[in-house]
């Protein structure tokens, strides 16, 4: 037995010391015998038909996609029309599933409740909280994503994204990014939990953190209409009437302009910085073009991202639809939490050019940024007490007119200066739980899940909090 | 003063806390970090290791290099060896200084640890090669042994670090010092570099300036007391015999020999073919496992196929696939071009 234990080790002792003399390049001479031994039996084994015309189609599509005149210009209209058609497009199902799930079976489910004689407070809990907020994430969500995704899986299956990213690559190497960053950074325009999990495309482990963090800056599906409704309400009408829908929209394009700017900077800052350390290693392959296969295409982009992402919305949105119900209805002293919050916090956020409402709303509205906005108007009604707007306590609502909003959110204290810092906040805050979640499962570590979370919180109140003062200066 | 102006006044001035507190390296924090590590044992240790250089290298060690080696005082220096000497770990003459076996395993520990943690730096990190001795001096007198044999497991048990000195094994095992400096060449002669002292640091990184790195293939052109002039990869490069000394050369191994100016895939105009005949040393870690994974090995047929808009990357056409490099990676890859092999 002993002797057994002197052999090994004596053998083991002439391993270490062969590895010393084998040098420090062994591994590489390895991978090239690999290589050579593989070529050699391609050649004998592998017939090729004749490629040729399909490789120089290629080739010459190449050329067009990324020449100096017509590649940018290309990827601006590509972008467009994919944001247009999803916009124009999910209007009218929006509306449709608003219809049903929201103005039908809500009203229906709520005398159902009656004639069974439930108890005001479960079916408060229940219709009023969990299915109505789960409703409203599924009609509002749904057919964007629907639209967004397929139409994107087909550029890339296509192959005109890899040919964007390295177009786009120089933009991104210089704040120490990855070319893809691009993709995923449209992707998130589109919702952000699925451009966290487009990130995977990325193959290097820094730059994807990098993208994983910065993909909040990106305005997703859930923030458009939040923008749209307040730059609407009061940008629009802070100047001629004839100047109102250009100003808004234009402000609108600013801050999405304004994500990709922080995502941009973001990212510079995270290389150099936190991320420094991490490993990182650049390669983007540019794969052949390929006739999109439709079918194939509407069922995976239709079963991996829009089903999973609206699955991992909808068992959020249930428990923050109870919260948002019982902070609104649950009363110590006679006042209901939302008012002793709000009350509360008011004050702090008048520092950050913002009111306790809002506060509150971004904290019982993490599940989905679509439901912020019902969600204040919701609070504002039941904290100042208005009669006759909306459908009770607790319950989420939208209202037709803008001008109907303004008048709401008006009697509720917001300026100018409150819109145009709402404006901002939304594009700076924490990822709604679903993308915080999705972040959490794709890096497998609590600290840059906290990080991707509380970093744009923190830009949020920065930039909120100097604007209002840089504002009242002025305007003292 | 009114209020918007008082809180923009302390909006600012909480900003500015923010940064000078964590500030990389010079923040509050780091400086709190640092002094917390500059102790006794560190000290102890860092001169152990001293001692076990000095040795390896024949050089006779005294009380007054050690205090100039680790920046302290000549009787700071004498108080850590003499409780070297009660530890049991170092022999004092009357004229030099000898480590005990125990004193050399406990040095070897620490060289061991110091080194696989430069390895791990360079291979599994992005971070710049300037900054890993400064990392691994403050690592090594922090891991366990558990933890530094799960840390050579994890990144393969190499037995070189990244400036090509051998790693001591577990049981303190290190081979024979091999080579010679770099300015005890003979003119015309061919060696591979095979070491380059990490320390001090100023010679260290005008050395990394240079470009040179453990691996590259050198022809000396002349030598002597002014200058040493030599080829490295082909390029011609100048040092000073006192920065010469920080390089140890040894025999070629392996690779053929490399005459004249290497040709880099960065230099291919779109359409021209090469083929490659290695990746430089300094692309390691991941990136250099990339590129191989790509099928990117001496002897392989790559063309330049694509320039982006800029200019950089550029996308090449490697085995039947097309790969966009960027071109600090690019240069890098050596090869001969297409017209040039016959």
């Amino acid at each position: 037995m002993n002797e057994m234990m002197n052999k090994r080790e004596s053998i083991i002792a002439e391993a270490n010391r062969l590895r010393w003399e084998l040098g420090e390049n062994f591994h590489d001479t390895l991978m090239q015998n690999i290589y050579e031994h593989a070529t050699e039996i391609e050649k004998k084994a592998v017939k090729y038909p004749d490629a040729k015309e399909v490789f120089s189609f290629d080739r010459t599509l190449d050329k067009i996609l990324t020449s100096k005149f017509l590649g940018f210009p290309i990827m601006f209209l590509m972008l467009g029309v994919v944001f247009w058609l999803t916009i124009q497009g999910a209007n009218y199902p929006s509306g449709l599933l608003s219809n049903l799930l929201v103005d039908t079976i809500h009203p229906a489910l709520k005398t159902f409740a009656l004639n069974f004689d439930l108890p005001w407070w479960l079916s408060g809990v229940l219709i009023d909280g969990a299915y109505l907020a789960m409703a409203w994430v599924v009609s509002v969500m749904l057919p964007p994503m629907a639209i967004f995704f397929p139409l994107y899986t087909l550029l890339e299956d296509f192959g005109y994204l890899p040919r964007v990213a390295f177009n786009l690559d120089p933009l991104y190497k210089k704040v120490g990014a990855h070319g893809r960053q691009a993709l995923t950074m449209a992707m998130g325009f589109g919702c952000n939990a699925a451009g966290v999990i487009a990130t995977r495309v990325i193959d290097s482990p820094r730059e994807r953190l990098i993208a994983i963090i910065t993909n909040n800056f990106s305005l997703c599906n859930g923030r458009w209409p939040t923008q749209i409704l307040i730059a609407t309400v009061f940008i629009g009408s802070a100047v001629p009437a004839y100047l109102a829908g250009i100003v808004s929209a234009a402000a609108v394009v600013f801050i999405a302009l304004l994500g990709i700017a922080f995502s941009l900077i973001v990212s510079w800052f995270l290389s150099r910085t936190l991320l420094k350390g991490e490993a990182s290693a650049f390669s983007l392959e540019l794969p052949p073009y390929r006739p999109p296969r439709i079918f194939q295409t509407l069922y995976t982009s239709l079963i991996d991202r829009t089903i999973f992402v609206l699955w991992r919305a909808v068992v959020f949105a249930i428990p923050a639809g109870m919260l948002i119900w019982l902070v609104a209805n649950v009363s110590i002293d006679g006042i209901s939490i939302a008012n002793h919050f709000i009350q509360y916090v008011n004050p702090i956020a008048f520092v950050f050019g913002l009111n306790g409402v809002i506060f509150l709303a971004y904290i019982i509205a993490i599940p989905a940024n679509e439901i912020v906005i019902p969600t204040i108007l919701m609070l504002t009604v039941a904290n100042l007490g208005i009669q006759g707007v909306g459908a009770g306590s607790g319950v989420m609502f939208e209202l037709e007119s803008a001008s109907d909003v303004a008048t709401i959110l008006q009697s509720g204290g917001w300026t100018l200066l409150t819109a145009i810092n709402l404006m901002l906040f939304s594009l700076l805050h924490n990822p709604c739980s679903t993308t915080i979640f999705t972040i959490y499962k794709e890096t497998k570590s609590w600290k840059w899940t906290l990080v991707s979370t509380f970093l744009p919180i923190a830009m949020g109140l920065t930039v909120t909090f100097f604007v209002t003062q840089i504002w009242r200066l002025l305007t003292n | 003063m009114n209020e918007a102006m008082l809180l923009l006044f302390i909006g600012i001035l909480f900003l500015l806390f923010i940064a000078i507190l964590f500030y990389p390296e010079k923040g509050l924090l780091e400086i709190f970090k640092k002094s917390r590590y500059a102790n006794q044992k560190v000290l102890l240790e860092d001169a152990l290791k001293f001692l076990y250089d000095c040795e390896y290298n024949n050089i006779p060690c005294t009380l007054n290099s050690i205090a100039g080696n680790l920046n302290i005082s000549a009787d700071t220096a004498a108080e850590i060896v003499s409780k070297l000497q009660n530890m049991g770990l170092l022999n004092a003459n009357r004229d030099f200084l000898l480590l005990t076996s125990e004193g050399k395993s406990y040095a070897l520990r620490i060289i061991r640890v110091h080194r696989l943690y430069e390895k791990f730096l360079a291979d599994e990190t992005s971070m710049n090669e300037k900054e890993w001795h400064k990392a691994a001096e403050e690592v090594e007198h922090k891991l366990s042994d558990e933890e530094v044999n799960k840390l050579a497991a994890q990144i393969g048990n190499p037995v070189f670090d990244p400036h090509g000195d051998p790693i001591p094994t577990s049981k303190g095992e290190i081979p024979e010092k091999a080579g010679k400096h770099l300015n005890e060449m003979e003119p015309g002669e061919m060696a591979t570099i095979i070491h380059i002292e990490d320390e001090p640091h100023t010679i260290y990184s005008q050395i990394v300036a240079e470009g040179l790195y453990a691996g590259m293939q050198v022809r000396m052109i002349e030598s002597n007391e002014k200058r040493v002039k030599f080829e490295a990869n082909g390029e011609e490069c100048i040092l000073s015999p006192l920065i010469a000394k920080s390089i140890t050369v040894g025999p070629i191994k392996l690779e053929k020999p490399v005459e004249g100016k290497l040709k880099t895939l960065s230099s291919l105009k779109v359409g021209e073919k090469g083929i490659v005949l290695g990746i430089a040393k300094s692309l390691r870690g991941q990136q250099r496992r990339r590129l191989m994974d790509l099928g990117i090995v001496p002897g392989t047929e790559i063309e330049a196929e694509l320039e982006s808009i800029s200019g950089d990357p550029v996308a090449y056409r490697v085995r039947g696939t097309t790969v966009a490099l960027r071109k600090n990676q690019s240069e890098k890859i050596y090869l001969v071009k297409e017209e040039e092999k016959n």
